[in-house]
């Protein structure tokens, strides 16, 4: 490899990471805390910049997926953290916070948490990440008939926990 | 599919990052140059303050050897001192070089690998790797070179952009006297099938 080669692979990732950066950040402030996003945004370019060559076409996929390790990896650093904090907090209480606002849309967030966590991620991914099922194939490294059953899924049963909820929908009712 | 869109447009009223701001121009292009000018963090290798001699040369030390312990100092080559020959000997290392040995490579190098040096950058090494003879696989490994020539190393005795070179490393210092250099350097690629 020579220097005009390191130099067009900068160029290339250096056209491609703002994409890539907009995607990441959004997909972390959906899942974790800012400043957790922060690192692991940091880290998920580090992988894609190591990694570029093996990058493909479709790229965001790929990096959501890279980000979702990323994450999954400094959450169990947090869990341990957290378990430390816990000990401390029991010796020592802070003092009661009010809770932030409630979510706008309740019925729905309620419905999310009775989902298996593997089912409401699937959604968020493509409603919020906009993948289709060949996207979260790749963000999650399962086959893309896989994504396609378990999306299907999963929408059905959202639907169902929804309209089971007491509130009568304006959908008329499940279906099959 | 009417339902699906709903569906969707329901749980993206929920989404949590629709009030997020766009990363500003400027966070973008400090992060973006961030990640490309950063180093691992697992395999810095800091060569250039720690080169511990498996069997010091007596000729090298005189210029480029430092305690053998790893600790990130700026490149030796800078400050030649003679008195730290001394040191060398009391810390019981010997001051010549023996011909390298399989044996002497397969009990003292952790992580060993092939690598062609991807970017030279402020005196940091990037090579990408190849081939890992020992030791966890790694993508990348960066080395701080010593100074503009060093003698530590087979072949031209220092990292340069695109050559091929096998280095094996003792507690993240690179093992030199004859145990790292140029991958086509005359027996080295031996030493290492015959250590690994």
């Amino acid at each position: 490899m020579d220097l005009v080669n390191v130099d067009s692979r900068r160029a290339r990732f250096e056209t491609l990471a703002p994409a890539v950066i907009d995607a990441v950040r959004r997909y972390l402030a959906r899942r974790t805390d800012p400043a957790t996003a922060d690192d692991v945004l940091s880290e998920t370019l580090l992988i894609c910049w190591r990694r570029f060559d093996e990058m493909p076409a479709e790229h965001l996929p790929w990096a959501y997926g890279v980000a979702r390790l990323c994450l999954a990896n400094a959450e169990r650093g947090q869990r341990r953290q957290f378990r430390l904090l816990a000990r401390i907090t029991r010796l020592d209480p802070p003092p009661q916070v009010v809770d932030g606002p409630a979510p706008a849309d309740d019925e729905l967030a309620a419905a999310l948490r009775r989902l298996r966590p593997e089912e409401a991620e699937i959604l968020r991914l493509w409603a919020w990440e906009d993948l289709a099922p060949a996207g979260i194939a790749v963000a999650l490294g399962i086959t893309a008939n896989a994504a396609s059953i378990r999306l299907h899924r999963a929408k059905e049963k959202l639907r169902k926990t929804m309209t089971s909820s007491g509130h009568e929908e304006s959908t008329e009712g499940s279906r099959p | 599919m009417t339902d699906d869109d709903d569906l969707r447009a329901r749980l993206r009223s929920a989404d949590p990052a629709a009030s997020l701001e766009p990363a500003s121009p400027a966070q973008v292009a400090h992060l973006v140059e961030e990640t490309m000018s950063s180093r691992s963090n697992k395999w810095a290798l800091p060569v250039a303050a720690a080169l511990v001699l498996i069997a010091g040369g007596a000729a090298w030390a005189v210029t480029r050897t430092d305690t053998p312990t790893p600790a990130p100092t700026p490149a030796i080559a800078m400050s030649p001192r003679p008195a730290k020959v001394v040191e060398l000997t009391a810390t019981g290392v010997q001051a010549k070089c023996r011909e390298p040995q399989p044996q002497q490579l397969a009990t003292s190098a952790d992580f060993a690998f092939e690598g062609t040096v991807a970017l030279i950058d402020n005196g940091r090494v990037t090579l990408k790797v190849s081939h890992v003879f020992r030791g966890a696989t790694a993508d990348d490994v960066v080395v701080a070179q010593a100074g503009d020539s060093s003698e530590t190393m087979l072949g031209s005795g220092k990292f340069e952009t695109g050559k091929t070179y096998l280095v094996s490393a003792a507690e993240g210092t690179v093992m030199i006297c004859g145990y790292s250099g140029e991958a086509d350097s005359i027996g080295l690629r031996e030493l290492y099938e015959a250590a690994f």
